[in-house]
C-alpha cells in the first residue's frame, strides 16, 4: 500500500522554550494538522516517539497524549528517535488497518542534562562506569574514523560552516550564526577529537507529521496539495558492543537500512538519483561517515565530497539544507525533523532553504546515544 | 573459582527542571499570592479544566478564559495509604480527588486533619460525596502542596 | 489478503528475581522456547519488536539495544514500543502491522522484565504522574487503582468481598500454571483480613513484582502454509485506546468516561470485536486473559469487555461465571494478580490466550476455545489494548 506524508508541523527550536512539555507538543501537532488540511476528528492513529529519561516522566507519552491529539484514539509510543515513530506509523497505515496517522516527537533538552541520561543508556556492567555517554562514544568513533580515512579538523569545520550557514535560511533554527573558520579552530575540545562546535546544541522543540494511505486519500476531496510519497523505508539495529575494530565506524545498521530502502524505492545509484538529503549530523564528522554508508561515495571518500563542495546547498547533492542537527537539536525529535525537512523539499515548501528541482529526497536518523540503529526513508513527489 | 553471583549497585541521579509554562505559572501564582484557585474554560465544550491547561484535549483548541472556582467542593475519589513506599511519604495519609464548586474536573491533593489510625472510623467520615474545603499553607512556594483539603462540618 | 497468526510461544517461569542472567539472557530463554515451539530457527526471524516498559525499572535507558544479539535481532529491523503496562499488547499489535504491511513474514515479539533489581518500584511509578500538578501528592500505580475501585464501589455497590472473590479465583487458577509466580491457595477471609495497602486495596488485591520473559512469534498466512503448521492462534481483531492523562478529568459526573469504568477498554474492545466479527462477546468469547494488576481492575474490565452489564461484575463473580468451570473463564493462567513482569505482562496475556486457542494450555486448558480475548492496560488506567485470537479466520 502506498503511503504519503501530507503535512508537516514544527515548533521553532530554541535553547529554552518557556512552555510546558504538553504545550510544546500541542503546538507541533496543531501545525501538522493545519499543514495537512486534516482535522483531528479524521485522524485514526497517533504514533509518539520520545524518551522517558530526557522527559523526566517514567511513561512520557502519558503526559502528551492529549496534546498529540490521542484522546480516545489508538495511540502507541516508540521509545526511540522520531524517525522510528514514522516507521511504526508507516507500518500501521501500510497494514491497511488505519487510513492515516499522526507521528509526533519531542524533547525539552533545557529541563535536563542529556549527557547524564545518555550515560544511563550504556550498560551498567561494562560501559556505564567507563565514562561512556553519547559524546564520548561519538569521539571514540571519530578518532578511529580519522585514523582510517585521514579526515582532518578542516573537513569537520567545513561541514559546520555549511550546515550553520544553511541554518540562516531556516526560520526555525536554534543556532542562527555562521561561525568563522578561526572560531572553529579555537573551539575547545569537549572530548578529543571533538570540539564543542563539532557537536550539536541542545534544543527544545517538537515535530509532527501527518501521513496517509493512497486509498484513504482517494476518499477525500482533491485539494491539489503536493504530497511526499514514501518510496522506500528501511531500519536496522546492529550488535551492542561492536567490538571488532572497524565495526565501530562502519555504521553497519545504516548501510543495511539504506540497502533496504534503496531496493524498495528502486534506487540503484543514490548519488545520482537522490536530489537532496537530510541526515543525522550528530557530530560534524558523522555527517561525512554517513555519506559513505549511504553510498553517496565510496568508503573513505566522504572527505572528497566535503572538499569539493558536493554537499553544499548549491552543490550536486545538497545535504542538510535545513542546517541539520548541528544547528537545531531537539534530541529525540531531531530524526523526525530530518523526515519533515526532506518532505518539505519534495513538496517544494521549504521556503528560502528550498533546493531547486527536488523530486527525490532522503532522510536518515539514528537511535539515540551511539549509532547502533539507523533508519533511512526515501521520499518523492511523483504520483 | 567460586560460583558466587555478583551485583553491580547503581543509583540514578538525574536532576530535572520542568517548565510549568505560562498557564500553570498563573495558577500557582494565584495560589501563592492571593489564595485563589483558577481553572481554565474551554471555549468549545465549556468545561472548566482544573488543574488548568492551556488547551482542551477533547476539542483541540486553546483555552483562554480564567475562571475562579470555589474553595469548597465534593470528594469524587479517595484512598487512605497505610503502606510505606520507599521515597514516598510516611503513612498513613489520605489522598482525594475533589470537584471544586464551579470546576468541571476533579483535582487531586492530600486530605488532612482526619484521624486515619482506625480505618473504619476514618471511613465513617471520608466518603465520596463528602464536602471539603481548601486550606492554604501559611508559607506558600507556588506548588501543588501549598494547599490541601479538609472535611467540612467536622 | 494477508492474515497473521501466532505460531510459537515462549515464557519463562515468573519469579521474584533472577540473579543468574542479565536482561538479554532472560529474553533469550523465552525466544528459544518460542522458536522450538514454532519449529523455526533464529534465521527465520525477519524483524523484532521489543516489548519493554519503564527504563527506570530496568535501570537502563533503551535496554532493548543491549538485548539485540541475545534475541537474534542483529542487523535486522528492530523497534521498541512502550506503553507502560499495555506495552505487550501494543508490541503484539506492532508485530501484526509488520506482517499486514506485506514487508515481513515472520516477526519476533519479545521482552523481559527484571524489576526485581530495584526496591523503588512505587516511587518510580510515582514518576509517571505530572510533575507540576500531581506528582507531589504521592500518587502511584497502586493508589491510582484505589481511586477507580472506590468509585466503582460507590457507583455500583461493589464490595471488598467481590474483590476478594477475584483474588481467590486467580490464586486457584495459578496453581495449575507452571509459569505462575505466586502459587498458594487463599480464602476470601485471607484476602479480607490482609493488611490495607491503599484503601480499598489490600495486600491480596495486589499483584506481585515479577521477573521473567515472554516471546511470541507472529507469521503471515503464507509463511504458516509453507511451514505446514496446523495449531495457529489467528489474530482476528485488535483495538487500542488512549484516555485522558488526568484521572480527575474522568470524574466530572457527566456519566460519560467515568473513572469507575474502564471506558478506554470499552472503546478498544468494540473496535477489536468489530474487526473479528464478534457481535455478542458474552456468547462468542470462550476465554479471556485480562490485564488486571488489582482485583478491582478486573471488575471494571469484564464490564467494559461486555461480559456483563456495567455494575454487575460483583454479582457475576458471586455466581462463578468467570470461574474455570463457569460460562466465561477469566484468567485461567492466574492472571496478573499472580505474575506481573510489567514489560511483558500484556504479552503474556496474549500468549496465554493463544495457548487456549491452540489447545496447548495444559492443565489450565478451557475446553473448546474458538475465540479468546487478551487485554493490556497502562498509564493512569489510560492506555488499553485488546486482541482477539481465533481458531479459524
Ligand atoms: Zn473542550
Amino acid at each position: 500500500m502506498r503511503v504519503a506524508i501530507l503535512g508537516v508541523g514544527q515548533t521553532s527550536y530554541e535553547r529554552e522554550k518557556g512552555i510546558s512539555l504538553d504545550e510544546l507538543v500541542f503546538e507541533a501537532t496543531k501545525n501538522a494538522l493545519e499543514d495537512s488540511g486534516l482535522n483531528l476528528q479524521e485522524i485514526e492513529s497517533v504514533v509518539t516517539a520520545g524518551s522517558d529519561g530526557l522527559d523526566g516522566r517514567a511513561i512520557s507519552n502519558m503526559t502528551v497524549s492529549g496534546s498529540c491529539g490521542a484522546y480516545l484514539k489508538d495511540e502507541v509510543k516508540v521509545s526511540d528517535g522520531g524517525i522510528y515513530g514514522l516507521v511504526l506509523a508507516y507500518l500501521r497505515v501500510a497494514s491497511g488497518l488505519f487510513g492515516n496517522s499522526l507521528v509526533v516527537s519531542w524533547t525539552k533538552s533545557s529541563e535536563v542534562s542529556p549527557d547524564t541520561v545518555g550515560n544511563l543508556s550504556f550498560d551498567p556492567l561494562y560501559l556505564r562506569e567507563a565514562g561512556i555517554n553519547p559524546i564520548t562514544y561519538s569521539a571514540i568513533q571519530v578518532s578511529l574514523y580519522k585514523h582510517i580515512t585521514g579526515a582532518r579538523d578542516e573537513d569537520a569545520a567545513k561541514v559546520v560552516v555549511k550546515n550553520r550557514g544553511n541554518a540562516l535560511k531556516n526560520p526555525l533554527s536554534h543556532l542562527k550564526r555562521k561561525p568563522s573558520v578561526k572560531e572553529i579552530k579555537s573551539s575547545r575540545f569537549v572530548s578529543y577529537p571533538l570540539r564543542e562546535i563539532h557537536i550539536p546544541p541542545e534544543s527544545d522543540g517538537a515535530c509532527a507529521l501527518v501521513i496517509s494511505s493512497e486509498r484513504w486519500l482517494k476518499t477525500r476531496k482533491k485539494t491539489g496539495q503536493k504530497y511526499a510519497w514514501i518510496r522506500g523505508i528501511g531500519w536496522s539495529l546492529e550488535g551492542y558492543y561492536r567490538d571488532e575494530k572497524k565495526e565501530l565506524v562502519k555504521l553497519s545498521s545504516l548501510r543495511k537500512a539504506a540497502k533496504t530502502a534503496y531496493k524498495m524505492a528502486g534506487i540503484k545509484n543514490p548519488a545520482k538519483e537522490i536530489d537532496t538529503a537530510e541526515v543525522s549530523d550528530i557530530t560534524a564528522y558523522h555527517e561525512i561517515m554517513i555519506y559513505e554508508a549511504l553510498g553517496f561515495c565510496g568508503d573513505s571518500e566522504g572527505i572528497e565530497l566535503v572538499r569539493k563542495g558536493v554537499t553544499e546547498i548549491d552543490g550536486e547533492l545538497p545535504v542538510n539544507p535545513s542546517g541539520g542537527i548541528l544547528s537545531s537539536n531537539p534530541i529525540f525529535a531531531s530524526s523526525l525533523v530530518r523526515v519533515a525537512e526532506a518532505a518539505l523539499q519534495v513538496m517544494g515548501k521549504a521556503g528560502e532553504r528550498q533546493v531547486k528541482g527536488v523530486n527525490t529526497a532522503l532522510a536518515q536518523g539514528f537511535t539515540w546515544s551511539g549509532t547502533q540503529g539507523s533508519c533511512v526513508v526515501i521520499l518523492d513527489n511523483r504520483i | 573459582m567460586s560460583k558466587e553471583l555478583l551485583f553491580i549497585s547503581q543509583h540514578w541521579n538525574i536532576e530535572f527542571n520542568h517548565a510549568a509554562g505560562e498557564t500553570a505559572s498563573v495558577f500557582f501564582r494565584a495560589i501563592k499570592e492571593r489564595k485563589e484557585i483558577l481553572g481554565r474554560r474551554c471555549p468549545a465544550c465549556k468545561r472548566v479544566l482544573l488543574p488548568p491547561r492551556s488547551f482542551c484535549e477533547r476539542c483541540f483548541v486553546d483555552t483562554l478564559e480564567w475562571v475562579k472556582v470555589g474553595k469548597e467542593g465534593t470528594i469524587e475519589a479517595f484512598t487512605i495509604v497505610y503502606e510505606q513506599f520507599r521515597g514516598l511519604p510516611k503513612p498513613p495519609y489520605a489522598i482525594a480527588y475533589v470537584l471544586l464548586d464551579g470546576a468541571s474536573t476533579a483535582m487531586v491533593n492530600f486530605l488532612k486533619k482526619v484521624d486515619l489510625n482506625n480505618l473504619q472510623e476514618a471511613l465513617e467520615r471520608i466518603k465520596i460525596g463528602a464536602r471539603v474545603k481548601v486550606v492554604f499553607k501559611r508559607k506558600r512556594r507556588g506548588r501543588i502542596t501549598d494547599f490541601w483539603y479538609e472535611l467540612l462540618h467536622t | 489478503m494477508i492474515q497473521a497468526g501466532i505460531i510459537g510461544i515462549g515464557q519463562t517461569r515468573f519469579v521474584t528475581r533472577r540473579d543468574d542472567v542479565n536482561l538479554g539472557e532472560l529474553a533469550r530463554e523465552a525466544t528459544i522456547i518460542a522458536l522450538e515451539d514454532a519449529g523455526i530457527e533464529f534465521r527465520d526471524i525477519e524483524a523484532v519488536v521489543f516489548s519493554l516498559a519503564l527504563d527506570a525499572l530496568e535501570g537502563m535507558e533503551n535496554a532493548e539495544r543491549w538485548c539485540v544479539e541475545a534475541v537474534g535481532g542483529c542487523k535486522k529491523p528492530c523497534i521498541r514500543v512502550h506503553m507502560g503496562g499495555a506495552t505487550g499488547g501494543s508490541a503484539l499489535h506492532t508485530g501484526l502491522f509488520h506482517i499486514l504491511s506485506g514487508l515481513f513474514n515472520c516477526v519476533l515479539v519479545v521482552g523481559a522484565e527484571k524489576m526485581g533489581e530495584t526496591q523503588d518500584a512505587q516511587s518510580i511509578l510515582n514518576l509517571i504522574f505530572d510533575p507540576v500538578y500531581e506528582r507531589e501528592v504521592a500518587i502511584n500505580a497502586i493508589n491510582m487503582c484505589s481511586f477507580q475501585a472506590i468509585r466503582h464501589m460507590r457507583k455500583y455497590g461493589t464490595t471488598e468481598y467481590h474483590m476478594a472473590l477475584v483474588a481467590v479465583r486467580s490464586y486457584k487458577n495459578a496453581l495449575k500454571n507452571p509459569y505462575a509466580h505466586i502459587k498458594k491457595e487463599i480464602t476470601v477471609e485471607d484476602v479480607l483480613n490482609s493488611r490495607v495497602i491503599c484503601y480499598p486495596i489490600k495486600l491480596y488485591d495486589c499483584c506481585p513484582r515479577s521477573t521473567g520473559a515472554c516471546a511470541v512469534l507472529v507469521a503471515s498466512s503464507r509463511f504458516i502454509k509453507k511451514l505446514g503448521k496446523k495449531r495457529i492462534a489467528w489474530i482476528s481483531g485488535i483495538g487500542s485506546c488512549t484516555n485522558s492523562y488526568f484521572m480527575g478529568d474522568r470524574m466530572d459526573n457527566s456519566g460519560l468516561n467515568d473513572h469507575a469504568d474502564a471506558e478506554g477498554l470499552l472503546i478498544a474492545a468494540k473496535k477489536a470485536y468489530k474487526m473479528a466479527g464478534i457481535s455478542d462477546p458474552k456468547k462468542e468469547i470462550d476465554v479471556a486473559e485480562i490485564y488486571a494488576p488489582f482485583t478491582s481492575t478486573e471488575l471494571a474490565a469484564v464490564e467494559a469487555l461486555g461480559f456483563c452489564e456495567k455494575g454487575e461484575s460483583g454479582i457475576c463473580n458471586e455466581k462463578g461465571i468467570f470461574d474455570m468451570d463457569g460460562k466465561l473463564p477469566v484468567n485461567p493462567s492466574g492472571g496478573v494478580l499472580t505474575s506481573n513482569p510489567i514489560s511483558v505482562t500484556a504479552l503474556v496475556r496474549v500468549a496465554e490466550a493463544a495457548l487456549q486457542v491452540m489447545g496447548k494450555a495444559g492443565e489450565r486448558q478451557v475446553k473448546g476455545v474458538k475465540n479468546a480475548v487478551a487485554t493490556g492496560e497502562g498509564g493512569s488506567l489510560q492506555f488499553y489494548t485488546v486482541t482477539v485470537l481465533s481458531k479459524g479466520i
